[in-house]
């Protein structure tokens, strides 16, 4: 089987909130620009996100699409999970179980 | 178990982190709330605190308090601002389309709080968000 050299696993920690969203965002960037465009976003350690987090997310979203990948997340808590639903965004990012359940069938 | 809480500071990312310090002390003082009507009211907080560090003039200049009040039946936080009077006029709970990266920060708030009421009161711009308790 051929090496994947498109898929990449993000791990922020912490709280994704105005402070944290904009090097999500970059780092979202530079890896589709190195093309890895296909992004599991692991929300182990993440505690917290408000709408700049989401912002990111769709922005990370749209920057891998573009490119022919997408942007899964993985591990999500309940808060984010809430966010989620609430700002209807479940829609467009769905919840994997694992970061396994998230990386494969691209 | 009431409460009682205040915290000043600069409208400014960084202060987003102390805010968020103040409610984590606040569930620590309070184990009788439930972690998700905490966790609801943290969401408020921070997204109507994050829409005056956003929008706040003049930027980096603005200074606030925000004061907590814990209540038996609800969850009470006034942020009051020294900033230019909010200029972005009513809001809903309508979310912007999926795929937009912006705006969704105060119709987030008003979907998780009873109400979210913003006032000019002389040279204050003054946000009042009530959780009650479930």
């Amino acid at each position: 089987m051929a090496e994947d050299t498109r898929t990449t696993v993000l791990q922020p920690t912490g709280r994704l909130n105005m402070v944290a969203a904009p090097a999500l965002k970059t780092l979202i960037e530079e890896s589709v620009a190195e093309g890895r465009d296909r992004i599991v976003v692991d929300f182990t350690d993440v505690v917290f996100i408000d709408s700049s987090g989401l912002g990111a997310l769709i922005a990370g979203l749209k920057a891998t699409r573009q490119a022919g990948g997408d942007l899964r997340i993985a591990q999500v808590p309940e808060q984010v999970m809430t966010v989620l639903r609430l700002t209807n965004l479940d829609r467009v990012l769905r919840a994997h179980r694992t970061v396994a359940d998230a990386s494969h069938d691209w | 178990m009431t409460g009682d809480y205040l915290l000043d500071g600069l409208a400014v990312p960084h202060s987003l982190t102390l805010l968020h310090d103040l409610l984590e002390q606040v569930g620590t003082d309070h184990p009788e709330l439930t972690a998700s009507d905490l966790m609801l009211f943290e969401t408020a907080v921070i997204e109507v605190a994050g829409n005056v560090v956003e929008h706040g003039h003049p930027p980096g200049e603005v200074s606030w308090t925000f004061r907590l009040a814990v209540r038996a039946d609800r969850l009470e936080g006034t942020l009051s601002d020294s900033g230019e009077e909010y200029p972005g006029g009513a809001w809903g709970t309508d979310m912007p389309d999926t795929m937009e990266e912006d705006g969704r920060g105060l119709a987030l708030a008003t979907a998780v709080l009873d109400s979210l009421v913003y006032e000019r009161a002389g040279d204050i711009n003054e946000w009042t968000m009530v959780r009650r308790l479930t």
